[in-house]
């Protein structure tokens, strides 16, 4: 009927198809390497050696879906932050939801309480503040968030260096933490973030084309009928419940709220209609990857995914912003 | 249609619009109106951006403050100057987003939409664009895509601040006469900073100034000299060229506060004059006089500060240069209809000093100078000179006090 229902169509069930593909065969990567015709026997009918059965239900397939469910959470939340501050070097730690749950998670390591609770509390708390800090008269000011974000951020990135001055042999435990990882996921993990980061990317989906309209300016938006105080209210709260569900359950992963909505930018364009789910799949199947490598590259030790992700998202982004190639898919 | 009525508008606790009425029916109305006047803070009365304290704004007799955001912009839009993105959209996405308020949140643009879009484009001279992304084309055709966008979302009212604002001759005119067509169908209200290019596309005017209207109707009734003058506080010649109002800007007109007047005056020509000077309350000097004249009498009496040279002689340098001392120091000069013979040829010389150094100079011409020149045409010369140079004839007296008054309102 119309072509663009078509293009966005195959681009959505393409890259379903690819995290489908994905979650399985990752499966079989690990410190014990399991042959794919037995992760399928597990999935179908759950019949196989024991060891392997375990490694699979009880190990790899939660940390699979978390890591989905954490790359979804921080693209999206990625996507509708650039839209939102209409500005692409947004990313979904800039209202200072990592550093607020990075003081949570310190207090946490230190105090020896429940860290995930303690950092999603963390975010929730420095959001609270930066959002009330730059709202005035009903109305925020994207310029006030932004900076108040900062010193938000800067204030608890202080308050976390000095608990990390004074956290002697926790050190180590709280620098972990703060690169970010997955090894600490479990089915509880699994069942905590899901419905809330499904959710949330569902709502944020659902205001996706007032956030077009919102890129070409707020007053613009307005006078297309958009109620532009009540959707950078709703934006902002989903995205900062996602990202702060996303940190409490992994940590501080950095560079995929950042980069993934650039490099699907580049391919799908800039409509947030096709762009924030498609962010969702690919920060899905990059995060899998990304821990993938992370938990095999050194086995049977592991690197905190952060870094990989850096080490390689970053000269795959380059080729993508150098290649000129861009929106492929826009011209066709 | 569009009915704005007493309204009041304030930013904080200053108000910015005052009683301001307004009605459109159909056709382009222009609102004019110098910095900071409200023309720009009307318009966003009217967009629900701002609103009024007090007065009510209709929509086809419904209060626009009550209405859905959604159901206003299936009939009113606006076209704003700050529209910009760093995001690179294509210009057919930009004009779709015009779709926006008659779609579902769910629903996708069908091909209804996107005839409309079409016809948007091509009625803009833009569907040649369609393709190409909203960052890569020029500053006009942006303004023509960001109209097509307004046109697409089907407005029965569209409004627009500075439509041509950073564009170029040619682009200017092409918008406006695009805009001067759409006003066949719908009601076009749009700001102007273009006096010429308001008067030229307008139907009707509205002036501004200092947040409450100052003049309504049609160009030529809103476009007189008195209105801009008083407004723009500038000079400005307004010539019908061809069926067309133009407007010619001539210099600043400085306002001064009721400051000095330096009168050249003698032979009792100025008693009148220098009473009602001093009467209004300005700082009044009077030279070059000889003593015991009736004006240098008039003078004593209102305590004016008097360049005074001795009974029945010629004036000397020195109370020449003096003079021109005083001259230097006042705002304005007025030289009498008084009679000039050998001995104060000074004074004309004085005068044609004051208008070489910029001052402002009037000259009353109650009777001819050759019947008062008794110098043999020395006088007469430098009086012609005087006149050519620029300074302000009057009649009388009456009419220098109502000159400076305008001025100092």
């Amino acid at each position: 009927m119309y072509p663009k229902i078509v293009k966005w169509g195959v681009i959505i069930l393409t890259l379903v198809l690819a995290l489908a593909l994905s979650s399985v065969i990752s499966l079989a990567f690990g410190p014990v390497n399991i042959p794919l015709d037995e992760i399928f026997a597990v999935l179908i009918n759950g019949e196989a050696e024991l060891v392997n059965k375990t490694i699979i239900s009880h190990i790899r397939l939660p940390r699979i879906i978390l890591a989905m469910l954490v790359g979804s959470a921080l693209a999206v939340a990625g996507a509708a932050m650039q839209g939102l501050f209409k500005n692409p070097m947004a990313d979904p730690y800039v209202i200072g939801i990592s550093s607020g749950a990075a003081f949570g998670a310190s207090i946490a390591i230190i105090a020896g309480i429940s860290v995930p609770i303690l950092a999603f509390l963390g975010a929730l708390g420095a959001v609270f503040l930066v959002y009330n800090i730059a709202i005035k008269n009903g109305k925020i000011a994207v310029e006030t968030l932004l900076l108040s974000g900062i010193a938000i951020a800067a204030f608890f990135s202080a308050t976390t260096s000095l608990l990390m001055y004074m956290a002697g042999e926790n050190l180590h435990q709280i620098v972990f933490w703060l690169m970010g990882g997955l090894w600490a996921s479990d089915w509880d993990k699994v069942m905590v973030a899901f419905p809330p980061i499904l959710l949330g990317i569902i709502g944020i989906s659902i205001f996706s084309r007032d956030l077009n309209a919102m890129l070409l300016g707020e007053e613009p938006a307005q006078y297309l009928g958009i109620d532009v105080e009540n959707v950078k209210r709703i934006l902002l709260v989903l995205a900062s419940l996602i990202t702060g569900i996303a940190v409490s359950v992994s940590g501080i992963i950095g560079f995929v709220g950042l980069i993934i909505p650039h490099m699907v930018r580049i391919v799908v364009g800039p409509d947030n209609r096709i762009l924030i789910p498609s962010c969702g799949l690919v920060g899905a199947i990059f995060l899998i990857w990304a821990d993938v490598l992370a938990r095999t590259i050194i086995a049977p030790t592991e690197l905190p995914v952060g870094i990989i992700m850096a080490l390689f998202g970053v000269p795959f982004f380059i080729y993508l912003l150098r290649s000129k190639k861009r929106n492929w898919m826009i011209r066709c | 249609m569009l009915d704005v009525k007493d309204i009041d508008v304030f930013y904080g606790d200053r108000k910015v619009l005052e009683r301001i009425c307004l009605s459109a029916e159909s056709g382009l109305k222009g609102i004019i109106g110098p910095n900071g006047s409200g023309k720009t803070t009307l318009l966003k009365s009217i967009s629900r951006v701002l609103k009024p304290k007090s007065g009510i704004i209709l929509l086809n007799g419904k209060d626009v403050y009550e209405l859905k955001a959604k159901d206003i912009a299936k009939d009113m839009t606006v076209v704003s100057q700050d529209t910009s993105t760093k995001f690179d959209f294509t210009v057919r996405d930009v004009v779709l987003m015009g779709r926006a308020p008659h779609l579902g949140r769910f629903e996708m643009e069908k091909r209804e939409d996107m005839e409309i879009a079409e016809k948007a484009m091509k009625l803009t001279k833009t569907w040649h664009l369609a393709d190409r992304t909203i960052t890569e084309i020029s500053g006009g055709e942006k303004q023509r895509v960001i109209i097509a966008k307004a046109l697409a979302q089907e407005p029965k009212v569209l409004l627009l601040d500075e439509p041509t604002s950073h564009l170029d001759i040619n682009y200017q005119i092409e918008i406006l006469d695009l805009i001067k067509a759409l006003s066949k169908e719908l009601v076009v209200i749009a700001v102007f900073h273009d006096l010429n290019l308001a008067a030229r596309y307008c139907d009707e005017l509205i002036l501004l100034s200092e947040g409450r209207v100052f003049a309504s109707g049609k160009p030529d009734e809103v476009i007189i000299s008195r209105n801009i003058e008083d407004v723009y506080d500038i000079e400005v010649m307004v010539k019908q060229d061809s069926g067309r109002l133009v407007i010619y800007p001539q210099k600043k007109v400085t306002k001064f506060k009721k400051g000095r007047i330096h009168v050249v005056c003698g032979g009792g020509t100025a008693t009148l004059l220098m009473n009602s000077l001093v009467n209004h309350g300005y700082t009044v000097t009077a030279g070059v006089l000889n003593r015991n004249d009736s004006d240098w009498d008039t003078g004593k009496m209102l305590g004016i500060e008097v360049v005074e040279e001795k009974p029945f002689s010629t004036i000397s340098e020195k109370k020449h240069l003096q003079n021109l001392e005083f001259i230097k120091q006042a705002e304005f000069v007025v030289m009498t209809d008084m009679p000039f013979g050998n001995g104060n040829l000074h004074n004309l010389e004085a005068v044609m000093e004051a208008i070489n150094s910029g001052i402002l100079v009037a000259v009353i011409e109650g009777s001819d100078i050759k019947e008062r020149d008794f110098t043999g045409g020395k006088a007469t010369d430098l009086y012609a000179l005087i006149k050519a140079e620029g300074s302000t004839s009057v009649r009388n007296y009456l009419e220098i006090i109502e000159m400076l008054e305008k001025k100092c309102g």
